[in-house]
């Protein structure tokens, strides 16, 4: 199986690096290099914004939560993303408008709120922010698909050399095409992901007798998988209001995504590709339960890795096997492309000077990112979900910054805010990383201080004198 | 009449986003009824997640920014 995967993915590396070459024409200038023209459709601009989102994390980390931790999934994600599509159409218009007003050339979140705040700081804590939050997140796509493939093929190559592998070809294709050459990608991997997760979801399906029989035999092996808070009590009222907040809040928080709302050619296109993308989410996501309880059936005890070995790979016939292969790594490479790729933006957003020079700056910039990415993936843990929930929450704090900076009249007036956030932020990374606790007055953290920083910034704009 | 529309859209998202994370959805321990053989929470979460796409459908088709 080995050499066929090796045939199959080398025909996806010539169409991706074909793709590369052909978005290569017109001049590399920060518009068409970084924001791709700035003139995405709704089909398009759909399929770019679902493979970002739809990660690894969807195609793993899914399948094996709703094996450990039951249907809570579900809420956990399918409602939070359903929310968070309305937003883009609620918030995303403001952030345009906004944009659009101010006369300003967006190129990253950082840039538009230095500018928004007149405060340089600002958009040096927006780019720290998403830095220390998206590295670890870039870092578990390559792990996670790495162990994946190690787990696969024992005997073929370590670890690091699969993590190695997919942070140059990612690296080579983002250089060569830049935001355009991802998007044509995003396109390739959306349909993928979208055929490969339902043939795997119909095959549990299946080979369990029909969604009756399934959830039967579910109940009948762990019944707490069956409703919340699950089986290890992971879905509290708490964890699901942390992780709606901290997913409905990525369009603004997270650049890779804020820069897609940005690209979108009008605010029509805009509104087409987030009714797109809630239908995708819904039938992304309801193929993962069905993945998920085929392995609570049959491999609950199991490792992360071993399962999805066993279901992906083992229990497929070979062709499969080679398509699902192929369509995780498709998948773990378009989205730690993208948000390689936006921390580029955010670094050339907030550099001064001849443009060309600053692109080619952004572009060294975005090769050391993906170093820093696979040091962390080699160091990181395998749990995708909960990591790549950190990273929501993360970024979720710079939230309330961001919305004083889109919607109100001055910003400027109100630059002090970046002293709560930075400290919200550090409070945040003391508590995930146990220097600090992780609950206040009986609230998680993750969830108080974005609220405490929205409470602050709502004062200070609605309540306290502005002059 | 649009505005108002797009308002009632907003409002009825926060109303269900509420409902949503209540034992109405979230009952503790419990997965009857059963819809199709699917726990109570499964059914009623996909559920909950179509109708939301059906009412940011009519947010679109009355967004007061549409045309902008």
């Amino acid at each position: 199986m080995f050499q066929k995967l090796l045939i199959a993915a080398s025909i996806y590396l010539m169409i991706i690096i074909g793709l590369a070459l052909y978005s290569r024409k017109g001049e590399r200038t920060s518009k068409n290099y970084l924001m791709a023209g700035s003139s995405l459709g709704g089909l398009l601009g759909m399929f770019t914004f679902a493979a970002s989102l739809f990660s690894t994390f969807t195609l793993m980390g899914m399948p094996d939560f709703f094996r450990v931790h039951g249907v809570g999934a579900w809420i956990f994600l399918a409602f939070s993303d359903a929310l968070m599509v309305f937003g883009v159409i609620w918030f995303g218009y403001y952030l345009r408008k906004s944009v659009k007003e101010s006369q300003h050339e967006y190129l990253g979140m950082a840039g538009f709120m230095e500018q928004r705040f007149q405060s340089k700081w600002v958009g040096y804590l927006m780019f720290l922010g998403v830095f220390i939050f998206l590295v670890p997140y870039v870092a578990i796509q390559i792990r996670g698909i790495s162990i994946f493939l190690n787990q696969v093929f024992p005997d073929a190559l370590p670890l690091w050399v699969w993590a190695v592998g997919l942070v140059v070809v990612m690296l080579v294709y983002s250089e060569l095409g830049g935001l355009k050459a991802i998007i044509y990608s995003d396109i390739l991997q959306g349909i993928l992901l979208l055929i490969v997760v339902w043939i795997i979801g119909v095959f549990c399906l299946k080979s369990l007798g029909g969604i009756e029989a399934m959830f039967d035999q579910v109940e009948a092996k762990n019944d707490k998988l069956l409703s919340v808070p699950g089986p290890n009590g992971l879905f509290t009222l708490q964890f699901f209001i942390g992780s709606a907040m901290g997913i409905m809040l990525l369009p603004f928080s997270q650049p890779h995504i804020s820069t897609r709302i940005m690209i979108m050619k009008d605010n029509k296109s805009l509104y087409r590709m987030a009714l797109g993308l809630g239908f995708f989410a819904i039938l992304v996501i309801l193929p993962t339960a069905f993945i998920g309880m085929y392995g609570a059936i049959n491999y609950a005890d199991l490792s992360p890795a071993e399962f999805l070995g066993k279901t992906l790979i083992n229990d497929q016939s070979e062709i499969i096997a080679v398509l699902v292969t192929i369509g995780l790594i498709a998948a773990a490479i378009s989205t730690s492309d993208s948000l390689l790729f936006a921390l580029g933006g955010e670094l050339r957003s907030l550099l001064k000077g001849e443009d060309k020079q600053m692109v080619n700056i952004a572009r060294i910039a975005i090769v050391f990112f993906g170093v820093v990415c696979l040091i962390f993936a080699l160091l990181s843990n395998d749990q995708l979900v909960l990591l790549a929930r950190t990273s929501f929450a993360g970024t979720s704090i710079l939230a309330p910054l961001i919305f004083t900076g889109i919607l109100v009249k001055n910003p400027a007036l109100h630059k002090w805010l970046a002293i709560p956030t930075l400290i919200g932020l550090l409070l945040f990374v003391c508590s995930s990383l146990g220097v600090l606790p992780k609950v206040y007055f009986g609230i998680r953290a993750e969830i108080m201080i974005p609220i405490v920083l929205g409470l602050i910034a709502f004062m200070t704009v609605f309540i306290l004198p502005n002059d | 009449m649009k505005n108002n529309t797009w308002k009632i859209c907003c409002a009825l998202v926060i109303i269900i986003a509420i409902l949503t994370l209540t034992p109405l959805v979230l009952p503790e321990g419990k997965h009857k009824p059963e819809l199709m053989g699917m726990p109570y929470t499964l059914w009623v979460g996909i559920a909950i997640s179509v109708v939301l796409w059906l009412i940011t459908y009519v947010a679109v088709l009355v967004h007061p920014g549409k045309n902008d």
